[in-house]
């Protein structure tokens, strides 16, 4: 008989993390206004870096720490103020148009979630604290990214469901790779190039566009 | 080695830096003009003065140079020289309508930079870190005409190109975490510290990273169904910015997407790597073939014509052998300088008859006889004829079709590339060579000289693209075989 798994204190709150991230990223799929969703992902960042955080104390490993505060300073605070100062004030409308509905988009969601749990069955690889499959949350954080990137027509929310994307990137290279000396680098550049991007290009968007931030009448390319 | 591959890095950053100083000035232009070719210059001078062909890293751990480097260096800054010489006309007042004239430099030159680092860099994670920074500085570019239209571009390009790195960096996390029981918790991952290790790295881990890494980085090269930003970047961008993304920046994408194959193939065999490469590059060949018989936007005709080629190249690898490697890196040699030539065309008519429709565009020979030969000799090379380079390339990766008795794919790729032919070609010539009874807009716009330098580049892309098809010269040879060993396979 296989003797049940040890949890201590840490991997549960590891666990708890991981489920709390996979539900914040649903919660996004069910979140209409701007505003809200801008919220979501701050909440989700703030699970990420939790979840640094404790992969950093548990292997004694500064540098991860130091991420973990920078990922919450830039991700939780930053880029959700910036955002949300500097643009969604600025513009006319707030509900953003669906391309599949609020209960379709959870279905899909969660189907997302069950496929990426199944597909990161089949890699052979522990994560730092986390159960396994090491990499199903992460994966169905990426897959949830992506399916809210297109089905979002608003130029904020393509920005949010990117970001939550690079969350599920974020996560999985913490949890599979926490000693990638580089990681640290070039993660922090990761997290600042969407905002640089968002800041250069938006803003014209925005002065072009007579403040709106909807993108259904971007469609003049074709074929 | 080193201090030619410094000088290679530092002269874009100075010149980035002057231009971000001088501003709209001539003086920035003229800057940048030496510093890429500088540029170029010691990038030859690495690539042949050292024997770099059988590897070698420079700076402790910082670069690494192989033949597959050596080749697409050469590719990338070839384009940023001629690019730059070319913008000096284009922003020529009257002639490119560029909005974004105050950091056109600038950004025109650290994309240069970022380029000329990609191919060289040891670490894998500075190398996505250069072609993530690809993707900052050539968004913008494109929206530089100021247009609704290249702004709906720029902003697909940064949605689609950034969530594909993210997926790329995802990749190269996994093939990481692949070396993690052989080379411990924590290893900088360089391309020599896993290719040598390569038997003992995770079979399974590194077959997802490298799926990944394909689908991510293959976004950037505009391997279908990832392609879907490049069309609307490239022929809404201005042409010698589309010039750069096609010539240049696939390429780079595609060395990330070899390089972490190498590692791949060491690790877990060859066939799962070509079997990948077939399937996109053969989907990319297909779709782009199609399309191109039903576009009427001469620089969109251009950019699914670049789909095209990076799906012919993928082909080629992934047939697999030398012939066919050999074939497919001297395809992205003469494809940088062939689809820089036709770009530099598309601008010299963009410039002219302010249209992208080529139903709008007639007569091109007659008033502008340089500018309509330029045009033409771009569309017969990159649409594979004799006797420029790109028919050689084409020919020798069927030849290793045929070597490797793949008559399928050897047929199928003559198929589509005769289909390509055909879509590409009958809108150049109906543009260059079918009559103009009633000459449209300003005659003296239509019938304009070229600017010395923009025909100085094109002159330049054309002789690459045409004496190559002719000759190759030796230390190129060697330099091909080279690149052919480190992923097609032994000569």
């Amino acid at each position: 008989m296989t003797p049940a798994p040890h949890y201590d204190f840490v991997h549960a709150t590891a666990a708890l993390i991981a489920i709390s991230a996979l539900l914040s990223g649903l919660a996004l799929l069910a979140v209409k206004q701007v505003h809200e969703q801008v919220r979501v992902y701050a909440v989700l960042s703030a699970f990420a870096a939790g979840y640094t955080l404790l992969v950093g104390v548990n292997r004694g490993d500064a540098a991860l720490i130091v991420l973990a505060a920078w990922t919450a300073v830039i991700k939780v605070i930053v880029i959700p103020v910036s955002i949300d100062r500097a643009v969604t004030r600025q513009v006319s409308e707030h509900e953003v148009p669906l391309v599949v509905q609020v209960p379709m988009s959870l279905l899909i969601g969660v189907t997302l979630a069950g496929l990426a749990y199944w597909s990161a069955a089949a890699l052979p690889i522990h994560a730092a604290l986390l159960p396994a499959p090491a990499l199903g949350m992460p994966l169905s954080l990426v897959l949830i990214g992506f399916f809210f990137m297109i089905t979002r027509q608003n130029v904020i929310s393509q920005i949010v469901g990117l970001l939550t994307l690079e969350n599920g990137v974020f996560v999985a290279t913490v949890a599979i790779a926490p000693g990638l000396p580089f990681a640290i680098g070039f993660l922090l550049l990761l997290d600042l190039l969407p905002a640089v991007l968002f800041y250069g290009v938006f803003a014209r968007l925005i002065a072009a566009r007579a403040k709106t931030t909807s993108i259904e009448d971007m469609s003049v390319l074709r074929g | 080695m080193a201090a030619w591959l410094l000088i290679m890095l530092a002269l874009p950053l100075a010149a980035a830096a002057a231009g971000a100083v001088v501003g709209d000035r001539p003086a920035a232009g003229r800057l940048s003009v030496a510093a890429a070719t500088g540029s170029f210059a010691a990038a030859l001078v690495v690539v042949f003065a050292d024997d770099v062909i059988r590897g070698r890293h420079a700076l402790g751990n910082t670069f690494f140079l192989d033949g597959l480097s050596g080749v697409f260096l050469i590719a990338v800054a070839f384009v940023y020289a001629v690019v730059a010489a070319y913008s000096v006309g284009y922003l020529h007042p009257g002639i490119g309508h560029i909005r974004l004239r105050r950091w056109y430099w600038p950004l025109l030159n650290v994309f240069g930079f970022a380029l000329l680092a990609t191919p060289v860099v040891a670490n894998l994670g500075v190398l996505w870190v250069a072609v993530e920074l690809t993707t900052v500085v050539s968004a913008l570019l494109v929206t530089a005409e100021g247009s609704d239209e290249s702004l709906e571009a720029g902003w697909k390009y940064i949605v689609i190109g950034s969530a594909g790195l993210a997926i790329g960096l995802l990749g190269i996390v996994l093939i990481y975490a692949a070396g993690v029981p052989s080379l411990g918790d924590s290893y900088t991952p360089t391309y020599t510290t896993l290719a040598h290790t390569a038997p003992n790295l995770n079979g399974p881990l590194v077959r997802a990273g490298f799926a990944f890494v394909l689908v991510g980085f293959g976004t950037k090269v505009g391997l279908v169904p990832m392609h879907a930003w490049l069309p609307d970047a490239h022929s809404e961008g201005p042409s010698p910015v589309s010039a750069m993304l096609s010539g240049a920046l696939l390429a780079a994408a595609l060395y990330a997407v070899l390089r972490l194959g190498a590692v791949t193939q060491r690790a877990v065999g060859p066939t799962y790597v070509h079997v990948l490469l077939l399937v996109f590059g053969g989907l990319s060949l297909l779709l782009a073939a199609l399309f191109v018989l039903r576009q009427n936007n001469y620089k969109r005709l251009l950019a699914y014509s670049s789909i095209e080629h990076m799906g012919i190249v993928s082909l080629g690898l992934g047939i697999g052998g030398p012939i066919a490697a050999y074939g497919a890196f001297l395809h992205v040699i003469v494809h940088a300088a062939g689809k820089t030539l036709a770009f530099f065309g598309a601008g010299g008519l963009l410039s002219r008859y302010e249209t992208r429709d080529a139903d709008e565009v007639r007569g091109v020979i007659r008033l502008a006889p340089f500018t309509g030969i330029m045009v033409l000799l771009g569309a017969l090379a990159i649409t594979g004829m004799p006797p420029f380079g790109l028919f050689r390339s084409e020919l020798l990766i069927v030849t290793g079709g045929f070597s490797h008795s793949r008559y399928a794919l050897a047929g199928l790729l003559v198929l589509l590339v005769n289909v390509a032919f055909v879509g590409v070609y009958q809108v150049f010539h109906r543009m260059v060579v079918s009559p103009v009874h009633d000459i449209p807009g300003n005659r003296a716009r239509l019938s304009r000289r070229e600017q010395p330098l923009m025909a100085v580049a094109m002159l330049a892309s054309l002789a690459v693209v045409l004496v190559l098809g002719l000759w190759i010269p030796s230390p190129l040879n060697r330099l091909l075989h080279a690149a052919a060993t480190v992923i097609g396979g032994r000569v």
